[in-house]
């Protein structure tokens, strides 16, 4: 049985006019592809983020107890903690916090786990990577991540300096995947396994005796505080002191804010580029249709009805629509999934294992081909309801719409002939305008948005730390006086000026009493020039507060919320200090801190006013060869008065470890914008080429008036110009608010605050320049066909 | 076959109002070969679309083959002129994608009122009526001018309508070829079909049974 002849054209039309189907196919394609790429991705991710720190089975709560490291009955304890009701699994697994040497004088943040039994973890699983498992006393397996921030490899040494001073080197014995960790590269730090008997262990390591609890309830926060307690109160009985109770927010990752900000982008710039895949499909279909016009008219005016006409055209969309499919999903998906594995290292994970997201298959499907199919209906149903008369009509805008247009131009005399023609032609078809500002307005809006987003990010890390006026943080293992510490200044280069601020970890109180969140307690002069936070309500410390208080944002949203006015009661060496709320400040980092004058926290502490553990040291250049090289010299100078560094952060170190958090932030933002420069230069060539066939006829009478093929090709790219520069303005308008929203979203998810709207100047121009640079390219083909046309071929056209 | 009563057609357009057509009455009967002559401008082609059913008259009734268009919609009125109406325009009109026989096949498909398995040997023995049957799988743009609008002849046939509605059919065409094409018109009028000619060739109105001139949208 042979075709019916209405669809033998549909196919037909396809196959003869090969270089119109094909740039409508790749247009679509593009679509398909990005749809493709975001939604196989977040298919990827989305399950992973969401399961993989629960297969690690978090701990519910961890209990540090104040020890002398393998002296501590754990084998005993864990038994009897197990034997709690409501309690499904207890592990012991000490932590040893220390240094490990990452160059001469140079020395970087470490922690090691103590591991019981590596092949029976109950509690905070990690998994074999590579290298050997279960380390001997002299070796340590280092998490994955770690290795490049050491700068190590497997078989290494690396050196160990406890708390005490003493040096231990341990061999790298492999790696091991901990996925409920957060990256090493983005914490700036080397965390590490070592085994029960490890040379690490023993008296003045500075181990911490920990014990880790699942509850049954492992979602209940109440619940875990109850059994916390009652672990607690078990580790008394038996005479051990608890020294902290951590609950962390339960079934959360560490980094679930940085996850749940990723996801949000993802998702968010998914939806934008369906958005711009519908206006690309739109503005295809709508050329595509203003081509047929004539032919419409033949069809109807021997015999055929609207519906069979809409029919011939809707069947060439799907089969366009098919081939775009073909053409953009296998590239789309492969790429999807190289991004969502790019995207899971980052996150320290792995998505090899995930399920194919079949959901997201079947959303690209119906998107790649029931979105143009649904966009066209009204291009299409109103192209084939046209009547005869008209569409047999030469097509031209209406008289009044030329004459208004015309009258508009001759007000600017000195626009050049090109121009005022290319503006002309451009105002004349409003539809195919519109739809061509649509598309590179919502492209443009997007990339600009991603910009826009990223320079936000920056601006608020970069505030944060200028409030910040110190280069480099010292901590020290044991109080010191500060004459002695003062002694060590001069050998240091650069230094500046120097404070003294006591540091103190408090437990904020319910109004029952009952330690809830742990608090950094920071004692600091009220004229001191070194802290300048942004606050957003109340005012600053002044001379002459006692106890006095500024919270941060983390603080201000705990509990009932803390304002100006209020009481702030935190425990203090086992005792409640209340601390009078007189600011809010607003800090990049959501980790609840409060910042008092430093004779409060010295007597509420009861500590000396002429010794420290700490030192803010401000130098007379802040660049990193200035800290890089203050800090060597003060580890040496601490080294040669036999004082024991605890940490020594310099300032840059903290800036780019908090942008290093962001790198995921920032990969979703390129990825949005490479997909709209891709998109945006296909849909504008599409457009610009579809404009110079349905000018086909126009040109050919142009040409044979004695219009030369360099003026022909000029009127094309200046057209081309003048859509990318209406369509900036489009993008500028559309970008406010897209960008507000991104902003206010991704700041609230990340850090409890929105960002600060920020329009970026450099987005403006890199997409002004981008979209007439690709309005050039992009005219390059049509303009040399436009050049090209005979005369007698172009006014032949049907 | 066509009865036109006080047909009139205005166009409004920026510069005012134009009455293209104006107060026509006009009886075209069954196998009737009409000549509507006119200068450019004349509202002959106005006046072709409305008998064809494919403009709107703005006063005044169109009725053909009995059928008042008035009363018909916008779909009826393309389905019963796929039966009813074959139509030649100046330009051919030829779909470039399709071959000269699927151009012809198509307006049969779109009417549906031919079987399909009889669709074939129909279009054969149209296009060897108009002499181009050894053209049939080509494409149009490979046809001269002439053998286009034989071509076009053929589509108008396809549903082997009552009228035959033919628009300047010869504007692009040399003498000797609109003698044929003439010719042809009269060969299929003398076969029982109304054939109405709107052409501003006097001269070339050979063999009609009837000249009507229309003036600035009137009877002359």
């Amino acid at each position: 049985m042979s075709v019916p002849v209405r669809w033998r054209k549909a196919i037909r039309d396809l196959r003869q006019r090969p270089g119109r189907s094909l740039l409508t196919v790749l247009a679509l394609a593009a679509g398909v592809f990005e749809v493709a790429l975001v939604l196989h991705a977040y298919g990827l991710l989305q399950p992973e983020l969401r399961d993989m720190y629960g297969r690690t089975s978090p701990a519910s709560a961890t209990l540090d107890v104040e020890s002398t490291g393998a002296t501590l009955p754990y084998d005993r304890l864990v038994d009897s903690l197990r034997a709690l009701p409501g309690i499904a699994l207890a592990e012991a697994r000490p932590v040893i916090v220390a240094r490990v040497r990452s160059g001469p004088d140079e020395w970087l943040p470490a922690l090691l786990n103590v591991v019981r039994d590596f092949d029976g973890q109950r509690i905070d699983r990690f998994s074999r990577d590579r290298g050997t498992w279960s380390p001997a006393p002299g070796e340590v397996v280092l998490e994955r991540t770690a290795l490049r921030v050491a700068g190590a490899k497997i078989g290494d040494t690396l050196t160990y300096r406890l708390e005490d001073g003493r040096e231990v080197r341990l061999r790298v014995a492999g790696t091991a995947h901990a996925p409920g960790m957060p990256p090493a590269w983005m914490e700036h730090m080397v965390p590490g396994f070592v085994a029960w008997d490890s040379n690490a262990r023993g008296e003045g390591s500075g181990e911490t005796g920990q014990l880790r609890l699942v509850t049954t309830h492992p979602l209940d926060e109440g619940d875990i505080r109850d059994r916390a307690d009652t672990a607690r109160a078990l580790l008394a009985r038996n005479g051990l002191r608890v020294s902290r109770v951590n609950v962390p927010p339960p079934g959360q990752h560490p980094h679930a804010a940085q996850m749940a900000a990723f996801r949000f982008l993802l998702l968010a710039f998914g939806i934008l580029s369906l958005v711009l895949s519908a206006v690309l499909a739109a503005a295809m279909v709508h050329a595509f249709m203003a081509e047929e016009r004539r032919q419409v008219g033949v069809m109807k005016a021997i015999g055929g009805t609207s519906r069979q006409v809409a029919g011939i055209y809707l069947a060439e969309v799907a089969l366009l629509a098919g081939a775009a499919l073909v053409v953009g999903l296998p590239p789309g998906l492969w790429l999807g999934r190289a991004y969502a594995e790019f995207s899971a290292g980052i996150l320290n994970t792995d998505v090899s294992h995930s399920p194919f997201p079949w959901w997201a298959l079947g959303v690209v499907l119906v998107v790649g081909l029931g979105l143009p199919l649904l966009v066209s209906l009204t291009p299409v149903w109103r192209a084939a309801g046209i009547p005869v008369r008209e569409a047999l009509a030469e097509e031209a805008p209406p008289l009044s719409r030329l004459q208004a247009i015309d009258a508009w131009l001759r007000r600017f005399t000195w626009l050049p002939r090109p121009l005022a023609l290319a503006l002309r032609t451009a105002l004349a078809r409003r539809a195919r305008l519109a739809l061509a500002i649509s598309l590179l307005g919502a492209g443009g809006a997007s990339f600009m948005a991603a910009l826009n987003v990223a320079e936000a990010w920056n601006r608020a890390v970069d505030a944060d730390f200028a409030r910040r006026r110190y280069d480099l943080a010292l901590s020290l293992a044991e109080p010191v006086a500060i004459a002695k510490l003062e002694q060590l200044w001069p050998q240091v280069p650069g230094v500046a000026r120097v404070e003294y601020w006591p540091l103190a970890n408090a437990w904020m109180l319910d109004p029952a009493g009952v330690a809830t969140t742990g608090v950094a307690l920071a004692g600091v002069e009220p004229a001191s020039p070194l802290l300048a936070p942004r606050l957003i309500a109340g005012r600053w410390l002044a001379p002459g507060d006692d106890r006095a208080v500024v919270v941060n944002q983390a603080v201000a949203l705990r509990g009932r919320g803390y304002s100006p006015g209020d009481s702030l009661r935190v425990r203090l060496r086992g005792q409640p200090v209340a601390f009078a709320v007189v600011g809010v400040a607003r800090e990049l980092a959501p980790m609840p801190a409060a910042y008092a004058p430093r004779a409060a926290v010295l007597a509420a502490t009861g500590r000396s006013p002429d010794s420290t553990r700490t030192a803010r040291i401000v130098l007379a250049r802040h660049d990193d060869q200035a800290q890089r090289e203050a800090a060597r010299a003060l580890e040496r100078a601490c080294e040669g008065a036999g004082l024991q560094v605890g940490s020594l952060q310099r300032m840059l170190d903290a800036r780019q470890g908090i942008l290093d958090h962001l790198v995921i932030i920032y990969s979703v933002l390129t990825l949005a914008s490479l997909i709209v420069v891709f998109v945006g230069g296909l849909g504008l060539t599409s457009t610009l080429t579809l404009s110079v066939l349905q000018r086909t006829r126009e040109i050919g009478v142009m040409s044979a008036l004695g219009a030369t093929p360099r003026t022909l090709a000029t009127h094309v790219w200046i057209e081309g110009l003048v859509l990318g520069a209406l369509s900036w303005v489009a993008a500028l308008l559309l970008t406010l608010p897209v960008s507000w929203a991104l902003e206010q979203a991704c700041g609230r998810i990340f850090l409890k605050a929105p960002l600060d709207f920020h329009l970026s100047p450099r987005a403006l121009v890199l997409w002004l320049a981008f979209v007439l640079v690709l309005a050039t390219f992009s005219s390059f083909h049509p303009a040399r066909r436009a050049a090209r046309l005979r005369v007698n071929e172009a006014l032949g056209a049907l | 076959m066509i009865s036109l009563r006080g047909l009139s057609r205005t166009f409004v357009t920026p510069a005012g109002r134009f009455d293209a057509i104006r107060g026509v009455d006009l009886d075209v009967h069954d196998g009737e070969f009409v000549a509507i002559v006119g200068r450019s401008g004349s509202g002959k082609t106005t006046l072709m679309n409305l008998i064809a059913g494919l403009d709107r008259p703005t006063a005044g009734s169109v009725t053909v083959a009995g059928r008042g268009l008035h009363e018909l919609g916008h779909d009826q009125l393309a389905s019963w002129r796929g039966r009813n109406v074959g139509i030649v325009f100046q330009f051919f009109q030829l779909l470039p994608t399709l071959s000269v026989a699927e151009n012809v096949m198509l307006a049969m498909d779109l009417a549906g009122g031919v079987p399909a398995r009889e669709r074939p040997a129909r279009t054969a023995s149209l296009l060897e009526r108009v002499g181009i049957a050894e053209q049939a799988e080509k494409l149009p743009a490979m046809l001269s001018g002439g053998q286009q609008q034989r071509v076009a002849i053929a589509r108008a046939l396809a549903n082997d309508p009552p009228l035959l509605l033919a628009d300047e059919p010869t504007g692009n065409l040399d003498s000797a070829t609109s003698a044929d094409i003439f010719a042809l018109f009269g060969s299929l009028a003398r076969q029982g079909r109304t054939v109405v000619v709107v052409t501003h060739e006097r001269e070339a109105t050979t063999g009609v049974s009837r000249t009507v001139a229309l003036a600035d949208g009137a009877l002359a």
